[in-house]
């Protein structure tokens, strides 16, 4: 019994992470439709970021939150104005210009760091909690306290900020929105702009908890696509569920089972999931339908 | 027959312009193409591979070169294993290359080989470690460095005389988990291990785990469920630093933890910090800290490279490549030729015994041409630095084994 208590906590600390990395892919993909390839290596900015302040200001990575996600709001913003807005209506032609942006964000790394990898620790990197038979990382556990925080202040700020409902309505019907006066181009700016300040913020987080290489990106973003598309496309409640379910079939499956099989068996979930519910658990029926979505 | 004055200078001239290039190839330097990862990911192993290959080559033109020519070294940037075919075109075509030596990459090496068996070169393996590259009997290919065989044969030795002697147990009663990155490299080093345990008599765990994996915390706990006496891991840097994060977060402290090929580095000693890493056991290249019986000359390895490069050596792959170009010519010099069936030849008739080279290697090449005196080391974390322990001759004066069963 305390083994499978075990595992379902290291399931739910995963998910925690899952979540975190997920909530901003799903609010990009459910406001401005666009699968965004380069939301990994968003989060791989934001480690980068973590390190950086620790080299140049001697910050805590949990500090660092403070530099990295308003950086990273900038950036995203600017992403969709100088990239992804000329290219608003041709949805796939956004798609590949988001891998277009992995593979440079991944270059420049590589081109800065040639290939080594960096560490940056917290002062509570080494804590660890014990509660009966478990034993849980503090890191990890801050993980999940902060994507159950994010997914709770997001939803809020959905529902009662007037962003949040500029927001909401233009993810709801576009043209709708835009004979109501709500600056489209703007909540999509903005929109993007909180969807990668939220992976800076997963960076800084997970950056305590993994060595980084610039490739790291790549190995958040296959389970994340799982996650979101479980969970519902474009429901941030959706992606924090989503995050959990893919955690707990990869610990019970790694464990139980086999590790070098967990991916197998999530993928299985996933298409199983897709096959029942196209819209995943939380989704709305046709939010599948990738940019079929009038855009212009 | 009289030849007129004409006659003969025109021969003359002409038997000069032919005997011109061949004196000039004759006391050309000998150009050695040095095809690794140059960017990208893995540039800076590839860096570190080539500069043991430039301290060779200044080594040996300050003793006037070998079979009396110099030598230079170009280089050819090679990520993947096709990059690795176009780099010898490049490196045999432009740069007019005589030999080909790498590479930190097995799969690399495997396609960057064939490809130099194409143009009749000679290919030279110092550093990449797949045991099938040897297997596949390329009659241009040899090995100069340990295969994973090795490194799997050393860490099966360093569980069973060195480990089992610290934890006070006989080997056969060892509890032995060994955790390996599921790709060719882990699997392949992981199967040699079992081989060799089941010889012993040890029936051992495996564990196996993806290198791209966000979380190891499964097969830490499948592991710390097992109970083992010794913990190994086979894996990648990134890996292998979760993995051991994972372990402390999950308080899985197992008496003694080996880990082979990497982690003998600073990416490691800044993830885990070095009271983490005190007393942790290394299957790795001979570092230049190793005894100067052991390894003569290591020490003035360090010193030449820390005069040419301003710095520590990175990662010991560095000497494993210097040793490697070292044998290298000692089979030009008696081949007298850069030709690689003569050269070929010339390896596989060396006989140096062991503790020849610094990294304490000898020379003798088995029918597959694999050097197989050409031997990993057990070192272990000491005090945040790297200090080799078993084979004990292998061990600097004043070292011993440390932390072992770990506190």
């Amino acid at each position: 019994m305390a083994e499978f208590v075990n595992v379902l906590a290291v399931g739910l600390l995963l998910g925690g992470i899952y979540s975190l990395i997920s909530v901003g892919l799903n609010l990009i993909f459910g406001v401005i439709r666009i699968v965004n390839f380069a939301q990994g290596e968003f989060v791989m900015l934001g480690m980068y970021g973590a390190f950086a302040a620790k080299m140049a200001l001697g910050l805590d990575p949990y500090l660092a939150v403070g530099i990295v996600v308003p950086s990273l709001f900038v950036l995203g913003a600017v992403i969709y104005r100088m990239i992804l807005m000329p290219l608003q209506g041709e949805a796939m032609m956004q798609v590949f210009a988001t891998f277009g942006l992995l593979m440079v964000l991944q270059n420049v790394i590589l081109a800065l760091t040639r290939g080594t990898t960096y560490s940056v620790n917290s002062a509570l990197s080494t804590m660890s909690v014990t509660v009966g038979p478990v034993q849980i990382g503090l890191v990890r556990l801050i993980v999940l306290v902060a994507a159950t925080a994010v997914t709770i202040a997001l939803g809020w700020y959905l529902k009662t900020s007037l962003q949040g409902k500029a927001i909401r309505a233009v993810a709801q019907d576009r043209k709708a929105a835009l004979l109501m006066g709500i600056d489209v181009e703007r909540t999509y700016m903005i929109s993007f702009g909180i969807g990668t300040a939220l992976a800076g913020l997963a960076g800084c987080l997970l950056s305590p908890l993994y060595s980084m290489s610039p490739q790291i990106g790549i190995n958040f973003i296959m389970p994340a696509f799982a996650v979101v598309v479980l969970g519902g496309l474009g429901s941030v409640g959706g992606a924090y569920a989503g995050g959990f379910i893919v955690g707990m079939t990869e610990a019970i499956a790694g464990f139980y089972l086999d590790p070098a099989l967990k991916h197998a068996v999530l993928f299985m979930v996933f298409i199983v999931a897709l096959l029942v519910r196209p819209a995943g658990l939380f989704g709305h029926a046709g939010a599948q339908e990738v940019g079929l979505r009038e855009q212009s | 027959m009289s030849l007129t004055r004409r006659q003969f200078g025109a021969i003359s001239a002409a038997t000069f312009m032919a005997g011109m290039p061949r004196a000039s190839a004759q006391n050309a330097p000998i150009k050695i193409g040095a095809v690794n990862p140059y960017s990208g990911g893995m540039a800076q192993y590839g860096d570190e591979v080539t500069r043991g290959f430039e301290l060779a080559v200044d080594w040996v033109n300050a003793q006037g070169g070998v079979i009396g020519r110099s030598v230079e070294i170009v280089r050819g940037n090679a990520t993947s294993a096709q990059e690795g075919i176009a780099a010898v075109e490049q490196l045999v075509g432009r740069d007019k290359v005589d030999i080909l030596v790498g590479t930190y990459v097995t799969a690399i090496s495997n396609a960057a080989s064939e490809s130099a068996l194409n143009y009749n070169k000679l290919y030279w393996e110092t550093n990449a470690l797949a045991r099938d590259l040897t297997d596949r009997g390329l009659p241009n290919y040899a090995r100069s460095g340990p295969s994973s065989n090795e490194f799997a044969k050393r860490s099966v030795e360093g569980a069973l005389e060195l480990v089992a002697a610290k934890l006070g147990k006989a080997p056969k009663d060892l509890k032995i988990w060994m955790e390996h990155e599921d790709s060719a490299y882990g699997t392949s080093i992981v199967k040699e291990q079992e081989r060799l345990f089941k010889e012993a008599g040890l029936t051992t765990g495996i564990g196996s785990h993806s290198a791209r994996a966000i979380d190891v915390t499964d097969s830490i706990l499948r592991a710390k469920n097992a109970n083992p006496d010794l913990w190994m891991s086979t894996a990648y840097v990134t890996d292998t630093n979760l993995l051991l994060r994972a372990a402390r977060d999950q308080g899985f402290k197992p008496p003694a933890i080996m880990l082979l090929g990497v982690g003998d580095t600073v990416e490691t000693l800044e993830a885990l910090g070095k009271d983490f890493l005190e007393g942790i056991l290394l299957v790795s290249y001979p570092r230049p800290d190793v005894n100067p019986k052991f390894g003569p000359g290591a020490a003035d390895y360090l010193k030449a490279y820390r005069a040419k490069y301003s710095r520590d050596p990175i990662a010991p792959q560095s000497m494993n490549a210097f040793v490697g170009i070292k044998i290298l010519y000692e089979a030009i010099k008696i081949a007298g030729s850069i030709e690689y069936e003569k050269v070929i030849k010339a390896a596989a008739s060396l006989d140096k015994p062991l503790g020849t080279y610094e990294a304490g290697y000898g020379a003798k090449f088995d029918a597959k041409m694999q050097n197989s005196r050409a031997l990993p080391v057990v070192a272990q974390w000491q005090g945040g630095a790297v200090k080799a322990v078993y084979p004990k001759e292998a061990a600097a004066e004043g070292v011993s084994i440390v932390n072992l069963p770990r506190s």
